[in-house]
């Protein structure tokens, strides 16, 4: 599969903690990435530079082979994303929030398209500010995807979903897989990131520290969860095995 | 809607109770009213807004899309301009509801009002971007809104200012918004609007440059850390510029209020003018007669001899000026007279029987008869108020009492025969 995002040495600072130290990672056309880590690890920064919310301090990003850096607004033209911690105003409907940030496109999704394939169209109308966090959340998925987006981006998207909305997310990004979509889906789950993954790069303290799909990572031990908590561990001591 | 609605209304609210009295309910405060409500919907309500919807992450939702800085500042600006030119509506029909004239240019103050309203929106971005959180929006905001409203000539006429304020108020835009409007309600329109609308577009233009600057899309970018704050200079510097320009132009017309003539409240009615001639005709006018020992009264034909001629040529020259006799309080002032026969009387002066006749005299050129006649009737009815005079060295008269009371009695009696002097009174007859 052809290299569809491109991230070289990417690095910010927040002050004098150094966030994300030299990331870097490809990931392919077609293909759900994951980026795995505890809390405070750095997957949100890194994320955030990805889509230009934040400003790298150095580094390279190239989505299809446009440079992010050089050129975000075209960047953006290309990816979807939701991010935790981004909301509405409280009075605008799911549809007309469709409507509202599709406008900001060059290509656009329906906004009745969207609100059946996520379950929406019964709240289509209603406030924001009533929506419950799972439907937030579907909003906020379908908000991702109103511009056709070629690449995803998902910061923690089960973040705060009861056990049924999660299993109703995952579906969601399982089909985002089978319809080939590039997704790259930033977690702390390990189980989420094993069963939706086909790649994972597991990041700690801003760092890299290993990359493959995960029956390659679990190679060795016990199991993924076990493979992952070693590899952290040993980055916090700050050594490898 | 708080800002945009209700505080506009209640603004129109104070103003009416404050100015109730005038003739033509609100149109000669029309430019403050209207000021106070753009100032609020666009220095308070705005960065209220987008402060607490960058805190939420709606900002930061918007960044994720391709769309440009300026498209987000013009559409903020243009939704809060049609709140806020609504809210300005809203005031105006109420007003002309509950009477006031239509403005003399309405068009033009559609005009103006909408340089106001874009002036105060660059300021509220301005705020916006000084503001970390919603908390700080308020406390800048009232550090803006406050000083403009009570010193700034807004909430306060310029011209009830002290001076210092006048200068003070040259500086801040919210005097010039509301000479701007005040003249396209009852002065000569926009003509007449030139500086002060010039005014707000250099204030306004040079904020807005800097809100749009200063923009920021999520709450994790703090303003100390912010890159391009050096764009706040331009827009403190509007407000210096146009101040000294305003200097310059002799634009700040120091002036001062028409003095306030304050009406001295009238004096309480004394008692003794409440008198009746009822009240005087119960008074027992039986006196000893005045050729006794006893309150001794000489007739006006009656000469006195060389001693007494002597001494009463004195008393009557020192009278006039005698302090005791132009106390302020009239009763006393009585009191004390009376008390110049009454002493002579009880220590048995050689010429007692005539310094009546002085001080009837005397009491007669000061106060009109009838007033003279109640204030006698008021003494002789309370014989024992106020204070009596027990020595007249002061009046060349020798002597002292030792007893107020003997001083109290003859001075009864001697406001007795005073009033039967001036009245025509005669003695009752005694019963026999």
């Amino acid at each position: 599969m052809s290299a569809h995002v491109v991230v070289t040495d990417l690095t910010k600072r927040h002050g004098a903690v150094q966030a994300v130290r030299g990331v870097s990672f490809v990931i392919a056309r077609g293909e759900t990435f994951g980026l795995l880590g505890p809390n405070g690890a750095g997957k949100t920064t890194t994320l955030e530079c990805l889509v230009g919310l934040r400003e790298p301090d150095e580094g390279r990003i190239e989505i299809a082979g446009v440079d992010v850096r050089a050129a975000p607004d075209a960047a953006k033209e290309r990816l979807g994303a939701a991010f935790a911690g981004s909301a509405l105003p409280d009075q605008i409907t799911p549809r007309e929030a469709l409507r509202l940030f599709g406008a900001f496109y060059r290509e656009r999704e329906e906004p009745a398209v969207l609100l059946a394939r996520f379950a929406l169209t019964e709240k289509a109308d209603v406030p924001f500010a009533t929506l419950s966090t799972g439907q937030r959340q579907r909003l906020a998925l379908a908000l991702a995807f109103v511009n056709r987006p070629e690449f995803v981006v998902l910061d923690e998207p089960a973040s705060g979903l009861d056990p049924q909305a999660r299993h109703e997310l995952h579906a969601y990004i399982a089909a985002m897989r089978r319809e080939g979509r590039t997704v790259l889906l930033a977690t702390h789950d390990l189980h989420e990131a094993e069963k939706l993954c086909d790649r994972v790069a597991i990041i700690a303290r801003g760092k890299i520290v290993a990359a493959g799909t995960p029956q390659e990572l679990a190679a060795g031990t016990t199991s993924f969860e076990d493979a992952f908590l070693r590899l952290v561990a040993d980055e916090a001591e700050g050594t490898r095995t | 809607m708080v800002y945009g609605s209700v505080f506009p209304l209640i603004y129109l609210a104070v103003f009416w109770v404050l100015y109730r009295h005038e003739k033509i309910p609100l149109m000669h405060h029309a430019g403050e009213w209207l000021t106070v409500g753009v100032l609020g919907g666009a220095s308070l309500g705005l960065p209220t807004t987008l402060v607490g919807e960058r805190e939420r992450g709606v900002w930061r939702r918007f960044r994720l899309t391709p769309v440009a800085l300026w498209h987000v500042v013009a559409s903020t600006i243009a939704a809060r301009y049609v709140i806020i030119l609504g809210a300005g509506a809203l005031q105006l029909a109420v007003a002309l509801a509950v009477g006031m004239p239509v403005p003399g240019h309405p068009l033009a103050l559609w005009a103006a009002l909408s340089v106001v309203t874009l002036a105060f929106i660059g300021l509220g971005l301005v705020i916006a971007a000084l503001a970390d959180t919603v908390p700080a929006v308020q406390g800048i905001g009232q550090c803006v809104f406050l000083p403009m409203l009570v010193v700034g000539g807004v909430a306060v006429p310029v011209a009830g200012l002290p001076e210092w304020a006048q200068q003070f108020s040259a500086f801040l835009p919210g005097r010039y918004a509301v000479e701007a409007l005040q003249a396209c309600v009852t002065g000569g329109g926009l003509g007449a609007a030139r500086f002060p609308l010039a005014a707000l577009a250099v204030i306004g233009l040079a904020a807005g440059a800097a809100g749009a600057k200063l923009f920021r899309w999520d709450a994790s970018q703090r303003f100390l850390t912010l890159r391009g704050k050096v764009w706040l200079v331009p827009a403190l510097a509007a407000w210096l510029a146009v101040g000294l320009w305003a200097g310059l132009r002799s634009r700040v017309a120091v002036v001062t209020p028409p003095a306030v003539v304050v009406a001295p409240m009238p004096l309480p009615e004394p008692a003794w003018m409440k008198l009746t001639d009822t009240d005087i005709d119960a008074l027992d006018f039986h006196v000893p007669s005045d050729g006794g020992v006893v309150a001794p009264f000489a007739a006006a034909d009656e000469p006195p001899d060389e001693n007494t001629a002597l001494l009463l040529v004195d008393v009557a020259a020192a009278l006039p000026t005698w302090a005791p006799g132009r106390v302020d309080d009239d009763e006393q002032a009585v009191r004390n007279l009376l008390c110049v026969c009454a002493v002579p009387d009880v220590v048995q002066l050689s010429g007692e029987r005539y310094v009546p006749l002085l001080v009837l005299d005397h009491l007669s050129q000061r106060y009109p008869k009838d007033q003279l006649v109640k204030l006698l009737a008021w003494v002789a009815l309370h014989p024992d108020d106020g204070t009596v005079l027990l020595d007249l060295n002061e009046l060349g008269i020798p002597g002292s009492v030792g007893d107020s009371n003997q001083v109290r009695e003859r001075s009864y009696l001697y406001a007795l025969k005073f009033i039967m002097r001036l009245t025509g009174r005669k003695p009752p007859a005694r019963i026999k």
